[in-house]
């Protein structure tokens, strides 16, 4: 696999940009800033992809993650905003101790990978020399063969194709796991996001907790009198 | 064209290209020119150790849940450049490293919701989203 041409041109203008954004991510003081700086980074990895010929999972990737995922942060960040973050009277990182040893660790991470990846890399090259200069023959033939687009500038790929019968192939099994996770995150995350009143309202919580709750919780008291039968305790609060 | 475009965006380049000849900087711009699988692996490197960092440093939860998503996404961006790579050396059906980023994916949109699910229950409950604050578990 080598790009050539503005292939490589455009390798290098979205590997840049993914990762100034992802370091502006965790550098950015203000969090909506952060929000979009990963929206940035991740479309640039979504251009990566085509560029790797995996154009479903760019698609896949613009979909879930920037249209749903990051969506879902802006929504969590206005809801929970603090502003004192922005204007600078609270400190963005950890102490000083913490970020100097945490830094050492990730300069060791990053020269152990690309030394790790430089050789392995060499070692690979080595091994399938041969049948990637076969390959390449056979691929550039198979790329003539296909219908052309619209425009006339470009071919159709089956690359879709052969995604979606990978994934019913041999991975129908997890494909249906997953259903079962993201069923069990959304009722997760209702249950986690609900409030002791909506709990209340349900009936589901434990007269005693409900109670205890009520002492320093007047809005609470009050909507306890109405479901429950009156309560001494509740009453008093009132 | 292409090479006029890289030449034109880099006269300095350029210039270290005439002085040094045929040295090292020469295989390293020939390199650049034709990026392969180890690029796209050192992108993912790089994307993985900030993510690292962001986890590590910051304090602001929600900071830190980005930062794992971008960890996530560099680990995609390896099984994608991967796939590819497994697809040059004649076996078409190689997509396998595809599919993985798709349930990556999905377990990622899973994380999200129930991480910030989390987050929101804890604002509620201990007004902070400084993780140097949250300590109830801590002993």
């Amino acid at each position: 696999m080598v790009l050539t041409g503005w292939e490589a041109v455009f390798f290098w203008i979205f590997s840049i940009a993914a990762i100034f954004a992802a370091l502006l991510t965790v550098m950015a003081r203000n969090t909506i800033h952060s929000a979009l700086f990963l929206i940035s980074s991740l479309v640039s990895v979504a251009a990566l992809f085509i560029l790797l010929r995996a154009e479903f999972i760019a698609g896949v990737q613009i979909l879930v993650y920037v249209g749903g995922v990051m969506v879902l942060f802006l929504f969590v960040i206005m809801l929970v905003n603090v502003g004192s973050e922005e204007r600078g009277s609270e400190e963005i990182f950890n102490h000083s101790r913490q970020v100097t040893t945490s830094v050492i660790f990730c300069a060791l991470l990053v020269g152990g990978l690309l030394y790790a990846i430089n050789v392995g890399y060499e070692g690979l090259q080595k091994r399938d020399e041969t049948a990637v200069a076969v390959a390449a023959g056979q691929r550039t033939t198979d790329e003539q063969n296909l219908p052309q687009a619209a425009t006339g500038s470009s071919r159709i790929t089956k690359e879709t194709e052969r995604v979606g019968n990978g994934l019913y192939r041999y991975g129908s099994l997890p494909f249906e796991i997953a259903s079962v996770l993201l069923l069990v995150a959304i009722i997760g995350s209702v249950m986690l996001a609900r409030t002791l009143k909506q709990e209340a309202a349900v009936d589901d919580t434990a007269p005693e907790v409900l109670q205890a709750e009520a002492r320093h919780d007047p809005e609470l008291a009050q909507l306890q009198t109405i479901s429950l039968a009156p309560d001494e305790n509740a009453i008093g609060t009132l | 064209m292409q090479l006029a475009l890289f030449n034109l965006l880099s006269p300095v380049f350029g210039m270290l290209l005439q002085a040094e000849g045929n040295g090292r900087f020469a295989v390293a711009w020939e390199k650049a020119q034709h990026p392969d699988l180890s690029k796209f692996l050192i992108i993912g490197a790089l994307l993985f150790i900030i993510g690292v960092a962001g986890v590590l440093t910051r304090r602001n939860i929600i900071v830190i849940f980005m930062s794992i998503e971008l960890i996530l996404n560099a680990a995609n961006l390896n099984f994608i450049a991967m796939s590819r790579y497994l697809q040059d050396t004649g076996n078409v059906n190689a997509v396998a490293g595809q599919i993985f980023a798709v349930f990556v994916i999905v377990v990622a949109a899973a994380e999200a919701a129930i991480g910030l699910g989390i987050v929101i229950a804890l604002y509620r409950n201990k007004e902070t989203i400084w993780v140097d604050e949250i300590d109830i578990l801590k002993w």
